[in-house]
């Protein structure tokens, strides 16, 4: 049986990706800070596939330790996630307060490093890493400012350790909007019914965590479309 | 799967030391299943030189066994035991990985995610489920920063399962030649060995070289894979296994625990199977089985496994499927004794 970590795995995407990973019988780490509800989606995961749950924050070296050891000797998949959007409404460079700035790079640059660096000596042969990227990450919109660079990079975090470890599969996947609360944190005014849920992403990245794609950054839309002609 | 599987008789469960029975720790049974030869030879451990061809290597495993068991108390006042695995990979030393046990330790028991149980003089707090079961947990000292093996020299015993009535003091669970404590169990193939007899084995011209393992605890491996496990082989140590084989001697592991340090610091199997070692340290993930086979050692002696144990794969990538079922049905038939305090096995390859 393969073993995954997935970081932020109680709502959004992560819980979309650990229900899919649950049907396919993955043995799952998973964290969230909400205790509460890591403690829900624990014992309804618990009824598909085992599940070890560990509330805490991402930043902390001694909860990333944990998670690691929870997942025992062999690391198939890590994804990392957890992101953190920073202010909502998010403000323009030149008055963003330094000390969201900092926590933003924290949780999307510094802790997949160091989840990273703890999980790579256990990572089994042609184990995958999927961080959790967005089109802000290229695009230069206007006040995305902290998290956009965050997350470009995290792109290119991903693409030097793919460089680095070719027995690898290391990916970044942009999951285009999502009706999720992050999204509605980002758009705070905005009715975002219109966006599609999160499941929709998660046949595409089951076919890439399954698939002996290169590593890179990939976009789930492609994803999706190649997983259907399958 | 293996597809070795057999009933352990309770008459073959050993319940105490041997010298306890009166005898030697060296003087256990000692079956010798040697591929080379057709018929299994029934002897005494205190054999063992005359057994092994001179030129030959002994490595033995010289983790010494902590007292990882400790009694406790949960919320409601009921007992329970709490059995500690070996250091926590990337946590300091006040986390580990536990088992909750029955208050006599015989039967696993469940816990619950954030239960404190109470501990002499201190808390431990169950953290996060590490395995099905609710029985194995992620769990942190909590308290005036005290460490696991700090506690454990306090207040800690040696684990000891149902088949073993009464308690035994550690020393009884430490080899002769143990040095560095680590190990949640003892690692006891090695526990025939007596000071006579490795002088003995000196003196017939066979090597003797150290590697550590830290064992960890033995019951989750009934069901579920091996657990990783801290390691490390000398530089002099992976010297002598290569000099031994290069000469024509063979290298023989004492203990499961042997086999998966030198297996995992083997280079690519070269067309014989064969590989050299090199020195290394870390934590060992690796299972071996049939498929995977040995490369670094030609022997091995151990003890005798319960059905289901993953050390059967390992035995019988290194017996093979024939050997290996003759040996445990002789066994059987011929009231061999089983567990820590039991009797040995030498597995000769071809």
């Amino acid at each position: 049986m393969s073993t995954a970590i997935i970081t932020g795995a109680s709502r959004g995407l992560g819980l979309a990706l650990a229900r899919g990973l649950a049907t396919r019988d993955w043995t799952l780490v998973i964290d969230a800070r909400g205790a509460d509800a890591l403690a829900r989606t624990a014992a309804e995961l618990s009824a598909t596939t085992e599940v070890r749950a560990l509330p805490g924050d991402v930043t902390d070296e001694w909860h990333r330790g944990a998670l690691v050891e929870l997942a025992g000797g062999s690391i198939d998949l890590l994804v990392n996630n957890a992101s953190a959007l920073g202010p909502s409404p998010q403000p323009r460079l030149e008055d963003y307060p330094l000390p969201e700035l900092r926590r933003v790079y924290d949780v999307n640059v510094l802790a997949p490093a160091a989840l990273i660096q703890l999980a790579l000596p256990a990572m089994s042969a042609r184990a995958a890493i999927v961080n959790i990227t967005s089109d802000a990450a290229v695009a230069p919109y206007v006040e995305w400012g902290g998290y956009g660079s965050s997350k470009a990079a995290l792109d290119q975090l991903t693409a030097i350790l793919g460089a680095e470890h070719p027995e690898l599969r290391v990916y970044a996947v942009d999951p285009g909007d999502m009706r999720t609360e992050m999204q509605q944190a980002a758009f705070p005014d905005e009715d975002i019914s219109d966006r599609p849920p999160p499941e929709l992403v998660v046949p595409g990245l089951l076919e890439l965590i399954g698939s002996a794609r290169p590593s890179g950054r990939y976009l789930a839309g492609d994803l999706i479309a190649a997983g259907s002609r399958s | 799967m293996s597809a070795l599987s057999f009933e352990l008789p309770t008459g073959l469960e050993a319940t105490e030391p041997p010298e306890e029975r009166g005898a030697s720790r060296d003087g256990v049974r000692l079956m010798v299943a040697d591929q080379r030869q057709d018929g299994l030879v029934h002897a005494r451990f205190n054999e063992l030189p005359s057994l092994l061809e001179p030129g030959g290597l002994i490595v033995v495993n010289v983790s010494a066994t902590l007292p990882a068991a400790v009694d406790g108390r949960r919320g409601d006042g009921a007992p329970v035991r709490v059995h500690f695995a070996t250091a926590a990979r990337n946590l300091d030393e006040r986390w580990r990985v536990v088992e909750l046990r029955s208050a006599d330790g015989s039967r696993p028991a469940r816990g619950g995610p954030g239960e404190a149980i109470a501990l002499p003089g201190a808390t431990l707090e169950l953290v996060a489920p590490y395995a099905a079961a609710d029985r194995l947990w992620l769990a942190r000292l909590d308290g005036d920063g005290e460490s696991v093996p700090e506690l454990l020299a306090r207040a800690g015993r040696p684990i000891r399962y149902g088949y073993v009535p009464r308690a035994w003091p550690l020393e009884a669970y430490q080899n002769v030649y143990a040095t560095t404590p680590g190990s949640a169990e003892m690692p006891s193939a090695g526990r025939p060995f007596t000071p006579e007899l490795v002088t003995a084995l000196v003196a017939h011209g066979i090597g003797v070289a150290p590697i550590t393992l830290h064992a960890g605890l033995s019951s989750p491996e009934r069901h579920e894979g091996p657990v990783p496990e801290p390691f490390a082989v000398p530089p002099a140590t992976a010297r002598a296994v290569n000099a031994t084989r290069a000469a024509g001697g063979r290298v023989v592991a004492v203990g499961t625990t042997v086999v998966r340090a030198l297996e995992t610091v083997a280079g690519e199997p070269a067309a014989d199977g064969r590989a050299d070692v090199r020195p290394g340290e870390g934590w060992t993930n690796l299972v071996i089985d049939p498929e995977r086979g040995v490369r670094a050692v030609d022997g091995l002696i151990t003890g005798w496994h319960e059905p289901e144990a993953s050390h059967l794969l390992m035995l019988e990538a290194v017996a093979g499927d024939d050997l290996l079922r003759r040996s445990y049905a002789a066994a059987l038939r011929g009231g061999y004794l089983w567990h820590e305090f039991g009797d040995s096995h030498l597995i000769l390859r071809d």
